[in-house]
């Protein structure tokens, strides 16, 4: 584990931040941290980068607690980028990195590697003002990474970014990961993660709902669920499936149905083909990290309705 | 931290030094000093540029000038006779007399002047011609009762200078109020401006990062309290910096500018000077007391309190100015928080004009030189009179107190404020920041 945190709690003045989370982030992973606005994610985020302090609870990196050594472990990207505009873009980075304590030659000679890498020589000496929107997000996550922290926190990294630049950021991620860094990537914007994510938690209204591994999460809420196209007329057995959704195109019909009972995938399909059909498809519908998300928040109401 | 701090500094410092704009004001402003100095002079020497010559006719019935009055470079005076209704004539497009003066005796024996002129007459020139037949008249009225002029110019040049000596330790002391005072000043002036200016250099410094948004970024790397001495420090250095590139250009060009200007003006270098050793001839004495007790002159206590004052004044206000632009958004909504920062500052910059210097061992001007926000300028006015070292003690005490207060009190706001946006905070909210945990 790189990361644990017990018991962490928050309060600003008017609301809870956060409170009683405990998360385990294990290390060389991409951690999704997801939930709506508002949630706390960017308080949680904040004590980890030790820009806040908790108001109670621990978190320890690599087993020790947290403190100001730490801060040269780790990268941070927050959700409002900004750098200094009148500032040559080389001069910038070599700033941000001495600030997390590389010496300046350190600094440089790290800053080679992205320069070929993204192909920027040439905006070296031009101020953060002349370049592009997207020239400066490059800019910022190299600003956050020059250092080669072992922790990247990433809050909503590709908000602002275009489909060209996010593929080559979700690179840039992976790459990172396979050297060995772990990235705790933070969003709103549950399923735009779902498939960069190794391990994920769910936070919604400062308390944590649930974690895990993306697809064990899934098996956990899924509904045994499946969508079926086929061409014929089907007669399905009511006491095994319950129809959630049908739909016709071009005489291909597409339906949903779940099982009422827990069946394998052959019997479903055998019971299926026992009407007069050409089956065209067949798979499982998995719930998406949003409607984990929705039903989890409501089991977790109802259980404290019950309470 | 000092390791983070210096970072910060040298950032500041050297992304401030690069730019255009401190290139620009450190070259031009001592030039347009000079300039603005030589201009003053140059006119000054000059009265007579951009006034023309202008002609006046007398009609002196009364014959109380005995037709001779001196003219001078601006104005000719030119006796004539015509009868009155003829006097319109002498104003005629074609006459080139600007004015006539009618001079008349009334049958009292009263006499009375008159100035007609082709349009109003400046005060200036109306009270020229007063003052020249007001010395005609005192002449005449001299040589009827026969004093001799010469003699009577010099009972007049009687003058009483009193020389003053201070009670110390070694005895009576020959004082340096003269020179002191204006050093004085001199170092007040540069402490309030330096203040003002680099106050709000500091200011604007945290709201631009604030609207960047870099902050959040850099406050992962360092602590705000480290971040606002780095930025309060650098831009200190930018001051110094760009005042010693001052003094040093002043020194060096203010010789070669005014050759320049006098030769611009075709005055003989001769001329000037023996116009300043006349001026100087005239007031020896004074001279003498401004200069006086040079030797006595305790610069290692001048130097020593100018640069103490000059760095904890500008750190006390510094962080203030810091506190100021991590609460707001925009500079627009400073207006609020600045007041109660420069009020002080500037008041004590007024008393030190008035009150201060008038009675600089007055209680109240003892308060002012104990009280942080008023003693960086106070105590330079009062250094010529001589201040007792206790006091001295007590208000270096003070002052190191008052801005270890100001940067704490500035670093609970600003490690809250830097991270707050939205809403202009109130007072009230300002004073829960102060307490809030981090």
């Amino acid at each position: 584990m790189i990361i644990q945190i017990n018991n962490l709690s928050k309060k600003y003045q008017n609301h809870t931040a956060l409170s009683n989370i405990n998360l385990d982030i294990p290390s060389g992973i991409i951690f999704g941290l997801l939930g709506p606005n508002g949630a706390g994610k960017t308080s949680l985020i904040r004590i980890l980068t030790q820009i806040t302090e908790a108001d109670s609870g621990t978190i320890h990196l690599d087993g020790t607690l947290l403190n100001r050594s730490h801060v040269q472990a780790m990268g941070y990207l927050p959700e409002e980028r900004g750098l200094y505009k009148k500032m040559q873009v080389a001069d910038q980075l070599l700033y941000l990195a001495e600030l997390k304590g590389l010496s300046n030659k350190e600094a440089r000679q790290r800053l080679k590697y992205w320069v070929d890498k993204f192909e920027i020589k040439t905006w070296l000496g031009k101020k953060v003002e002349e370049l592009s929107k997207g020239m400066q997000q490059k800019i910022q996550f190299i600003g956050t990474v020059l250092h080669e922290p072992k922790l990247i926190i990433l809050d909503e990294p590709f908000s602002g970014f275009d489909p060209i630049n996010a593929q080559i950021l979700t690179e840039e991620i992976l790459a990172l990961k396979e050297k060995g860094a772990t990235i705790i990537f933070s969003t709103h914007r549950m399923d735009s993660v779902e498939l960069l994510c190794d391990k994920i938690a769910l936070i919604n209204l400062s308390e944590k709902v649930l974690d895990g591994a993306v697809p064990q999460l899934k098996e956990q809420y899924k509904k045994n669920q499946f969508e079926v196209q086929f061409e014929g007329e089907l007669i399905l057995n009511h006491q095994l499936f319950n129809l959630e959704k049908s739909d016709e195109k071009h005489g291909v019909k597409k339906i949903s149905i779940s099982t009422l009972q827990k069946i394998s995938n052959k019997e479903i399909i055998s019971t299926l083909l026992q009407s007069d059909i050409n089956l065209l498809s067949f798979k499982e519908e998995l719930p998406s990290m949003e409607e984990i998300f929705i039903e989890a928040v409501n089991q977790k109401n109802n259980l404290q309705d019950a309470k | 931290m000092l390791n983070k701090i210096f970072l910060i500094a040298k950032r500041e410092f050297l992304t401030r030094i690069k730019k255009k704009s401190f290139l620009v004001m450190t070259l031009v402003s001592p030039l347009l000093i000079l300039l603005f100095y030589g201009l003053i002079f140059y006119f000054t020497v000059n009265k007579s540029i951009g006034e023309e010559v202008k002609n006046i006719a007398i009609i002196d019935e009364s014959e109380v000038l005995q037709q001779n009055l001196e003219s001078t470079k601006t104005t000719l005076f030119t006796f004539v006779s015509v009868a009155p209704d003829k006097i319109n004539d002498l104003l005629s497009e074609a006459s080139n007399y600007y004015a006539v003066l009618n001079i008349q005796k009334n049958s009292k024996g009263e006499i009375s002047y008159q100035l007609l002129a082709k349009d109003q007459p400046s005060i200036g020139m109306v009270s020229s011609i007063e003052d020249k037949i007001a010395a005609k008249l005192k002449d005449f009225q001299l040589q009827q009762k026969g004093i001799d002029k010469e003699l009577l110019n010099q009972i007049n040049s009687t003058q009483v200078n009193i020389e003053t000596k201070k009670l110390t330790d070694k005895g009576f002391e020959e004082g340096n109020a003269g020179l002191t005072t204006i050093i004085g000043f001199a170092g007040a002036i540069l402490i309030y401006f330096f203040i003002f200016l680099y106050g709000v250099q500091v200011m604007r410094g945290v709201i631009e990062e604030k609207t960047n948004r870099i902050v959040e970024v850099i406050v992962s790397s360092v602590k705000p309290f480290e971040l606002m001495m780095g930025k309060i420090s650098g831009i200190a250095l930018v001051g110094l910096t760009q005042f010693l590139i001052w003094v040093g250009l002043v020194a060096a060009l203010s010789g070669p500018v005014s050759g320049l200007v006098m030769q611009m003006m075709d005055v003989n270098p001769t001329e000037i000077g023996s116009m300043a050793q006349d001026a100087a001839s005239k007031d020896t004495s004074k001279m003498g007391s401004l200069f006086a007790g040079l030797a006595n002159l305790n610069v290692p206590l001048i130097v020593g309190l100018f640069l103490f004052y000059f760095i904890a004044g500008y750190l006390f206000y510094g962080a203030l100015f810091a506190a100021i632009g991590s609460a707001v958004d925009n500079e627009t909504d400073t207006q609020q928080f600045m007041l109660p920062v420069t009020m002080p500052l500037v008041f004590s910059f007024v008393l030190a004009q008035t009150i201060v210097t008038q009675d600089p061992n007055s209680t109240l001007s003892i308060w002012l030189s104990m009280i942080p926000f008023s003693s960086p300028i106070i105590m330079m006015v009062r250094l010529p009179f001589g201040i007792p070292t206790i006091q001295i003690i007590a208000s270096m005490a003070f002052m190191i107190a008052g801005f270890v207060f100001t940067v704490w009190f500035a670093g609970r706001i600003y490690r809250i404020g830097i991270l707050t946006y939205g809403k202009k905070p109130s007072y009230k909210e300002l004073f829960k920041w102060l307490f809030q945990k981090n």
